[in-house]
C-alpha cells in the first residue's frame, strides 16, 4: 500500500493520544507533564505538515513555524516556574502541592 | 515496498516506540532524551515530506536548545525517581483507556473518511526553494503575525527573568575590571619603617 | 501591506511602543519613583483609546481587514478593546498600592499586563486560525508568569504551575482542532473556512469543532474544564486574579465569535448542542458550590463559572440578538470583576490577603463608602433590577427565549435565583454583621475616584443601559 494521507495523520493521531495517556499517568511529575505538552505539539505539527503538503501550499507550514517559536516561549516560562515552585517547595511532585485544595 | 515507504515506517516505529518511552520510563533524564530522539525522528518524516526548512529548525531549536533547557532543569532539580512514579501503576488502565478510545476514534475518522485514498503528491524538482518560499511568505503575507512572535518571545525572556533573577548573591566574589584597572600604588603597597632593632627580637625568640 | 493597514492597526502599534518604552526606562528609575510606572501605563492606555475613537471611519458599520486578512477590525473589536482599555486602567489604579504592599516588582506587573492587554488586543481583532491562536498565547504567557510573580510565596507558584499545565493542554488541544479545519478546508483565513464550510461539512470538520469548543471551553473555565479556575483565583496575588477574571474574559468572548460564528458558523448545528451541555453544567455546578464557600476569591471564582454560562447561554443560541446579549454579559462582567477584586486589594493593604468572607463583617461601619460600592457591585453580579448585571441576565435569558429554549430559560433564571444568595451573603456580612476589627482603612485619592466610578458604573449601566446594548446590538 503506497502511502497516503492517512498515513501520517495516523501517525499524528498515535502522537496526540499518547501524550493525552502521559498526561493521565504522569499526573504526579509536572517535568513530565511538560514533555508530554510538547509531544501533543508535535502531534499538531504533524497533522499541519501533512496536510500542507497534500494541499501543495505553505499555510500549514507557516503555523508550524509559529507554533515552534511560541513552544519555545512557552517552555521558557514552563521551567521558569517549576525552578520558582521547587526553590520554594523542593519538590515537584504534584501530592505535596496542599496549599490549594481542588 | 519502496525506499520511500520503508524510510516511513522506519522512522514512524521509532516515533512511536520512543514517545511511548517518554510517558513510560522512570528517569526523567532517559524521558527528556527519549523525546530528543522521537524529534530526530518527526524530523526525517518531515524531510520525506519535502519540509527541509522545519524538519532543520525542529532540530536546531528543539533538540538544540528547548530540550537542552529541559536536560538543565531536570539535572539541577533532584527528582526522587522512586516517589516520582507513584500512582503510576493506579492510573495505568485509565491511562491506556483514555489512549485507546481516542486512537480509536481519530483512526476511525481518519482512515474511512477520504484521506486514505489521498496519494503522496509527486516530489517538486525545486525542493530545495523550501526556505525561500517560506521565508519569502513569513515576511509578506504574514507579517503580522510575525511581529507577535516577536512580541512573544519578548514576553518569554521578560517572564522567565522576572521569576527566576534573584539580583546578585551578597556571597558571590566577582572582579570589578574597572576598580582593578584605576587601582593606584597606595591601594596595594603600604610602606611600614621598621625599627632597627629586628634583628635583636629575632635573637632573642631563638 | 499598505499604509492604510498600519493605521488600522496603530492603537496595538502604539500600545507595544509604549510597553517597549516603559521596560526601558523602567529599569533606571529609583525605588522611591516607581509610581511613574503606573502613571505612564495608565497614560499609554488614555491615549490608546484616543487614537482607537480618533480613527476616522468613514462608514461605522464597515469591517475592515488588514495584513492579508489576518486582522480585522469592525465595530465589535472597537468596542471590546475600548471596555479593555477601562478596564485595565481601573485594576492599574487599584493593583498600585497592594503591589507596594506585598513587594511584588512593580515594572514587570506593568509590562507583563500591558503584553496581555496587547494578547487581548490581537485575538479581538483575529481573523486567522494563526493570529487566533498567537492571541491566545500573548494572554497566556504574560498570566502564567503574572500569578507566580510573587515568587516566595508557595500558593502563588503552586497555582501558576497548574494554570500553566492545563494552559498549554488547552491550546494543545485546540491546535490539533485547528489543524483538522485547516485540513479540509486549505484555508487559515476564518472567512474562507466559512466560504468554504458553506458547501457542505464533513465528519472530520466536525472532529476538529470538538476540539475547538473543548479548547474554548478550557480558556472559558466552564464545567467540566473549570478544574484550574478556583485554585488560580485563589493562589494569585489579588491585583492579579483581578488581571486575569476580567480582561481574558473580553478577548475569549471575542474569540468564540470569531472561530465559531466568522468561521465555523456554517455548523452551528454542531456547536450548539455542545455549548448547551456546557452552559447548562456550569450554571448548576458554578451557582451551587460557590454558596459552600467560605473564601470570598473561591467565591468569586466559582461565580466566574457560573457567569461565563450565562454568556454562552447567549452565544448558543446562534442569532445576533444572542451575541450582542453575550457580549454586553462579556462587558458587564469584566467591570464587575474588576470592581470587586478592587475592594479585596483596597482592603488587603495591611500585608495580608483579606480573602476570607469574615474580613468583610461590618465593613459598612469600617468604611460605609466602601461598603457601599461592594454593596453595588455584588447587587450587579447577582442580578437584583436596576443594576446592569440585572440587564445582562434578562437579555440573554431573553435571546434563549427567543430560540425556543424554554426549559434553559426556566434553569436560568432558578440558578440566577439561586445564585443571588451567597451575594446577598455578603451584603448581609458587610451591614447587620458587627466589624471583627476596627483598624481605619486608608483610602488614596485616585483610588477611591477609580472605585466610585466602578461602582456606579453598575448602576448607571443599568439604568442607561440603552447606550450600551445599542452599541452591542450595532456589532452583529
Amino acid at each position: 500500500m503506497s502511502l497516503t494521507l492517512a498515513h501520517f495523520l495516523a501517525l499524528g493521531g498515535i502522537l496526540f493520544s499518547l501524550s493525552v495517556a502521559g498526561i493521565f499517568l504522569n499526573r504526579k511529575n509536572i517535568i513530565i507533564l511538560l514533555m508530554a505538552i510538547e509531544l501533543m505539539l508535535l502531534a499538531v505539527n504533524m497533522n499541519f505538515v501533512a496536510f500542507s503538503r497534500f494541499h501543495g501550499h505553505l499555510e500549514g507550514q507557516v503555523f508550524v513555524f509559529f507554533i515552534l517559536t511560541v513552544a519555545a516561549a512557552e517552555a521558557a516560562i514552563g521551567l521558569a516556574i517549576l525552578m520558582v515552585l521547587f526553590r520554594n517547595r523542593n519538590s515537584i511532585n504534584v501530592e505535596d502541592m496542599d496549599e490549594l485544595k481542588g | 515496498m519502496t525506499a520511500i515507504e520503508l524510510v516511513f515506517y522506519l522512522f514512524s516505529t521509532v516515533l512511536t516506540l520512543s514517545a511511548l518511552a517518554v510517558i513510560t520510563v522512570r528517569n526523567a533524564v532517559y524521558a527528556a532524551l527519549f523525546l530528543v530522539l522521537a524529534f530526530f525522528s518527526s524530523a526525517a518524516i518531515w524531510m520525506l515530506l519535502e519540509v527541509e526548512f522545519l524538519a532543520i529548525t525542529l532540530v536546531l531549536v528543539y533538540v538544540g536548545a528547548v530540550m537542552v533547557l529541559f536536560l538543565f532543569v531536570v539535572m539541577m532539580l533532584d527528582m526522587n525517581s522512586e516517589r516520582v512514579r507513584e500512582g503510576f501503576a493506579r492510573y495505568l488502565p485509565v491511562g491506556i483507556l483514555v489512549a485507546l478510545i481516542m486512537a480509536g476514534e481519530l483512526m476511525f475518522v481518519i482512515w474511512t473518511k477520504g484521506a486514505e485514498k489521498l496519494p503522496l503528491p509527486p516530489g517538486q524538482s525545486d525542493a530545495g526553494a523550501n526556505t525561500a518560499l517560506l521565508g519569502e511568505r513569513l515576511y509578506t503575507a504574514y507579517l503580522y503575525p510575525f511581529e507577535i512572535a516577536a512580541v512573544i518571545l519578548l514576553v518569554g525572556i521578560v517572564a522567565a527573568i522576572a521569576l527566576t533573577h534573584t539580583g546578585r548573591n551578597p556571597n558571590t566574589r566577582y572582579q570589578d575590571p574597572s576598580r582593578q584597572v584605576s587601582t593606584r600604588r597606595e591601594d596595594r603597597v603600604r610602606i611600614v619603617s621598621m625599627p632597627g632593632a629586628g634583628s635583636k627580637s629575632a635573637e632573642e625568640r631563638s | 501591506m499598505t499604509a492604510a493597514d498600519l493605521m488600522l492597526a496603530l492603537p496595538e502599534i502604539f500600545v507595544l511602543g509604549m510597553t517597549c518604552i516603559i521596560m526601558l526606562f523602567g529599569l533606571w528609575l529609583p525605588e522611591e519613583r516607581q509610581g511613574m510606572i503606573s502613571f505612564v501605563s495608565i497614560m499609554t492606555l488614555v491615549f490608546a483609546a484616543i487614537i482607537l475613537l480618533g480613527w476616522d471611519d468613514p462608514d461605522p458599520a464597515a469591517v475592515s481587514f488588514a495584513f492579508n486578512a489576518t486582522f480585522v477590525r469592525d465595530q465589535m473589536a472597537d468596542v471590546l478593546k475600548l471596555s479593555a482599555f477601562i478596564v485595565l486602567a481601573a485594576i492599574l489604579v487599584y493593583a498600585r498600592q497592594y503591589l507596594r504592599v506585598f513587594k511584588v516588582a512593580m515594572l514587570e506587573y506593568h509590562v507583563l499586563s500591558l503584553f496581555l492587554l496587547l494578547g487581548v488586543m490581537v485575538l479581538i481583532s483575529a481573523a486567522s486560525m494563526l493570529t487566533v491562536y498567537l492571541g491566545l498565547e500573548l494572554i497566556a504567557l504574560p498570566s502564567y508568569a503574572l500569578v507566580a510573580l510573587r515568587r516566595d510565596d508557595q500558593r502563588s507558584t503552586e497555582a501558576a504551575m497548574k494554570y500553566f499545565v492545563l494552559g498549554s493542554l488547552a491550546s494543545g488541544l485546540l491546535l490539533y482542532g485547528l489543524s483538522m479545519i485547516y485540513g479540509v478546508t486549505g484555508t487559515l483565513s476564518l472567512a474562507q473556512v466559512a466560504n468554504i464550510t458553506a458547501m457542505g461539512n464533513n465528519t472530520v470538520l466536525v472532529l476538529g469543532l470538538i476540539f475547538v469548543v473543548i479548547g474554548i471551553a478550557f480558556k472559558l473555565g466552564v464545567v467540566p474544564f473549570h478544574m484550574w479556575v478556583p485554585d488560580v483565583y485563589h493562589g494569585a496575588p489579588a491585583a492579579v486574579t483581578a488581571l486575569i477574571g476580567s480582561l481574558p474574559k473580553l478577548a475569549v468572548f471575542a474569540m468564540a465569535i470569531r472561530l465559531l460564528s466568522d468561521g465555523l458558523g456554517n455548523m452551528q448545528m454542531h456547536w450548539m448542542s455542545m455549548l448547551v451541555v456546557l452552559a447548562t453544567l456550569s450554571i448548576v455546578v458554578g451557582n451551587l458550590v460557590a454558596i459552600a464557600q467560605s473564601n470570598l476569591k473561591r467565591m468569586l471564582a466559582y461565580s466566574t463559572i457560573g457567569h461565563m454560562g450565562f454568556m454562552l447561554l447567549g452565544l448558543l443560541t446562534g442569532s445576533d440578538q444572542g451575541f450582542s446579549a453575550a457580549m454586553f454579559y462579556a462587558i458587564v462582567y469584566a467591570i464587575m470583576a474588576a470592581g470587586a477584586f478592587g475592594v479585596m486589594i483596597l482592603l488587603s493593604q495591611h500585608g495580608v490577603e483579606a480573602e476570607h468572607l469574615d474580613d468583610y463583617k461590618g465593613l459598612s461601619k469600617r468604611s460605609p463608602w466602601l461598603a457601599l460600592m461592594m454593596l453595588m457591585l455584588m447587587f450587579s453580579m447577582a442580578g437584583v433590577p436596576v443594576f446592569a448585571g440585572f440587564f445582562a441576565k434578562w437579555l440573554v435569558i431573553q435571546a434563549v427565549i427567543d430560540a425556543g429554549m424554554i426549559w434553559l430559560a426556566i434553569l436560568a433564571v432558578i440558578f440566577s435565583v439561586i445564585g443571588a444568595f451567597y451575594y446577598l451573603r455578603v451584603v448581609k456580612l458587610m451591614y447587620f454583621d458587627a466589624p471583627d476589627k476596627d483598624d481605619a482603612i486608608s483610602v488614596p485619592a485616585d483610588f477611591r475616584a477609580a472605585l466610585t466610578l466602578n461602582g456606579s458604573a453598575q448602576l448607571l449601566l443599568g439604568i442607561f443601559a440603552n447606550i450600551l446594548i445599542g452599541l452591542c446590538v450595532a456589532s452583529f
